[in-house]
């Protein structure tokens, strides 16, 4: 089995598993209660939070551990939000996830507006500077887009932000970019950053928003006042270690972008017209584990089910959306032809991926798309 | 004093000295049906009844899903010989309700010491002294009939629950359903079911064009169809390999019909091997190109067996209806794609010409290309 859909979920790596159990069979208590062993647990899971603090470059922010990244972006945007009695506007990027732009789009008395993509999937800045003014309350912009793999930019936007609009507030969706992608949280101003577990070998459920003191927050749960009173519910103490462990253990970045690059390259030989979709996968302005390439004629759907025949598994646009419409928001966005965008198919990597695993993918698409390039629509 | 079921069957009436076949083959399904929930199904003086079920709802549920099951009445049994047990049970059954009630009582012991006007009239006034301030008597229009059947014990409902109809599954023999993910062959194979014949399905599974995900649908729907019919063999046709070589060798406006020639003539030969005597098909008239009566024409004639197509005169609205009626239709707008559509000429011939087929066909291996494909079937038991 070959799997290169990183991007819709990872394999748990084995020390977080290790350390989930572990949390469940002895280390089970609740973190509020007043006995010793429970003080051993909220220790770690602070060192979890400084963990996170420390690859975000997140200083004094605080770290609100939530069930995932939707929770998080909404907690950051509708919990942000709530406080804003005067109307305004929140602005998000054309390819943002769901989980942002529903939640942009629900926020009460503000009007959420797109911010256009360029070609490159990357945010269009001279169309941002002409839509912020004083009136912007918040700007939702994405370290990496989830389809393309763009990484978007982000110093630049917060340095407009500076110029045109000081008190916006910057809330990055972190989900594709964090560990995988550099990310200063204080040298870019942001104020709030989202970030998932299972994205990076931990496991599903579990996520936290970083939230910079400019944010203030209103809760979206409440309770038993856990979190500082910002998400209550008893912590999910067995996601949130296994969280710091998967920190812990991810290796860097190792060979991804070579492997993606080696894949890339034999791709275009076998198909003369393949496209790829975002910035060039060789440069930094292209996240290393994520490739979104077009191998017309064939359909993605139709490819990814021959491939997945032979034991290979990949991605066609954003996961959470690809039931809900046929042609990804952000390839239509982007101006992709709709011969490109139904062709598109989404290989997303991790450090363990090797070149004698692409060869097996070159060897089975190579096969596939000789056959399936013969079949289609007229 | 027990609680059971009292089933009540419909047109298996009508049957004159057969009614025996039918009406075992209705017990059996009714016993099929209630299987794994405890309980006991028997026949007795022209009623079906079930007792002793671990879950009552679940129960009449499943029962009025059978085929030939007219209606269910949740009952009470009391000892017939304790006249005063009877009022009694008679008595709490209706405090609940409230408005116009009467007594419909009935006896197939005709040696029972009164008769139906006389148990009428002891009971109701049982009921009515008890109950003066919320019921009142109303012979012609009541709102509530509390009904006592007095058998072998005595039987006392108030409630009827309306059950399918139909036929029992299986008395009418076997027929093969060309079942696809759509709206339509789920309904037309229920109706089918519901004149009592048992199913066998056989679908088209075109990966890597179609999904897992779309073979599981069908699947879905299988089930949803078994409930009724008592399970179910679905034939998953691997068909890939078909619509490629009729892609391209056939002309390109003729292609979804000699599709559906080939899915007639591989249905026919699981049939067949299925010992069905007949196919179904969710086909109605006019409503896409392989459906015009021309087109129908051309399907039809390469195949012996009758074809069977309950919706051939149904509007899709109707069908629709039909569908979320019987709890198909939420699966079957799942957004899988199917078969049909992969390869989907931009202008598909509606007037098609015999010869232009056959002309198409001519480059095909006809017989290794069906066999291949009914040999390769994966079989899926509901």
């Amino acid at each position: 089995m070959v799997y290169l859909d990183n991007s819709a979920t990872t394999r748990v790596c084995s020390r977080a598993a290790e350390k989930m159990m572990q949390c469940m069979r002895e280390d089970y208590f609740n973190p509020s209660a007043l006995y010793a062993p429970s003080l051993h647990v909220e220790k770690a899971m602070k060192a979890c939070r400084q963990a996170i603090l420390q690859k975000v470059h997140g200083g004094d922010a605080r770290v609100i551990f939530t069930s995932g990244g939707t929770e998080a972006d909404n907690l950051a945007i509708l919990g942000g939000l709530a406080s804003c009695r005067d109307g305004g506007r929140v602005l998000y990027s054309a390819g943002e996830h769901p989980a942002v732009r529903e939640a942009c789009l629900n926020v009460k008395g503000l009007e959420a507006q797109e911010i256009p993509y360029d070609r490159e999937g990357r945010v269009r800045l001279d169309v941002l500077e002409d839509m912020l003014d004083a009136d912007v309350r918040m700007i939702c912009v994405m370290q990496v887009n989830n389809e393309t793999g763009a990484v978007q930019p982000l110093e630049e936007i917060s340095r407009l932000r500076d110029r045109k609009c000081a008190d916006a507030l910057l809330h990055v969706d972190g989900v594709q970019g964090f560990l995988r992608v550099p990310f200063d949280m204080r040298a870019l101003k942001v104020d709030s950053y989202a970030l998932s577990g299972h994205k990076i070998h931990a496991p599903k459920g579990v996520g936290a928003l970083v939230a910079g003191s400019r944010l203030r927050l209103t809760p979206r749960m409440v309770g038993g006042g856990q979190e500082n009173n910002l998400r209550s519910g008893t912590e999910n103490t067995p996601g949130i270690l296994a969280l710091g462990e998967a920190i812990a253990a991810y290796p860097g970045n190792g060979d991804m972008r070579r492997v993606k690059c080696y894949l890339y390259e034999k791709l275009m030989e076998l198909v003369p017209d393949a496209r790829v979709n975002g910035p060039d996968p060789a440069s930094d302005l292209s996240a290393p584990h994520i490739l979104n390439i077009s191998l017309p004629p064939v359909r993605s759907e139709t490819m990814l089910h021959a491939l997945e025949g032979m034991g290979i598994y990949v991605g066609i646009g954003s996961a959470c959306s690809s039931h809900k419409q046929k042609v990804s928001h952000t390839l239509r966005t982007m101006h992709v032809e709709q011969k490109y965008a139904e062709s598109a198919l989404r290989f997303s990597f991790c450090p363990d991926n090797t070149r004698e695993e692409m060869d097996t993918v070159l060897q089975a698409f190579e096969k596939n798309y000789a056959l399936l390039s013969r079949y289609q629509r007229r | 004093m027990r609680k059971l079921l009292l089933v009540k069957y419909g047109e298996i009436y009508l049957k004159g000295l057969n009614r025996p076949y039918f009406m075992r083959a209705l017990v059996a399904r009714v016993k099929e049906a209630v299987k794994g929930m405890g309980g006991r199904v028997w026949l007795h003086d022209a009623r079906i009844f079930v007792s002793d079920v671990e879950d009552m709802d679940e129960c009449i549920r499943r029962v009025t899903k059978v085929f030939g099951v007219h209606s269910v009445c949740p009952a009470v049994e009391v000892e017939k010989e304790n006249f005063d047990e009877i009022c009694r049970q008679a008595d709490e059954m209706m405090r609940e309700l409230n408005g116009t009630f009467k007594v419909d009582s009935r006896r197939s012991d005709k040696h029972y010491f009164l008769d139906s006007p006389q148990m009428n009239a002891k009971i109701g006034e049982y009921v009515l002294e008890r109950n003066e301030d919320h019921l009142k008597v109303d012979v012609r229009k009541p709102q509530h009939v509390l009904n006592v059947e007095i058998r072998d014990h005595a039987y006392l409902y108030a409630k009827v629950i309306p059950a399918v109809g139909g036929m029992p599954v299986g008395t009418g023999g076997k027929a093969a359903l060309l079942l696809s993910g759509g709206i339509d062959s789920p309904v037309a194979g229920y109706m089918i079911a519901k004149r009592g014949l048992e199913l066998v399905s056989v679908h088209y599974h075109s990966f890597p064009y179609t999904s897992e995900q779309a073979k599981q649908k069908v699947l879905d729907l299988g089930a949803i169809l078994s409930e009724y019919c008592c399970g179910m063999k679905v034939y998953v046709v691997p068909f890939t390999d078909i619509q490629m070589q009729i892609h391209e060798k056939c002309p390109d406006e003729y292609t979804t019909l000699i599709m559906r020639r080939y899915m007639m003539r591989i249905a026919e030969r699981i049939a067949e091997k299925e010992n069905a005597k007949a196919l179904i098909t969710g086909e109605s008239v006019g409503q896409v190109a392989s459906q015009t009566l021309d087109a129908l024409n051309m399907t039809n004639m390469v195949v012996k067996m009758p074809v069977f197509r309950p919706l051939i005169g149904f509007d899709k609205i109707d069908i629709i209806e039909y569908a979320k009626k019987i709890g198909t239709y939420d699966t079957s707008v799942l957004p899988y794609e199917d078969c049909c559509t992969v390869f989907t000429p931009k202008h598909p011939a509606t007037h098609p010409k015999m010869d232009k087929i056959m002309e198409g066909e001519s480059k095909l291996d006809e017989e290794a290309l069906i066999s291949w494909a009914v040999e390769n079937s994966e079989i899926v038991r509901l």
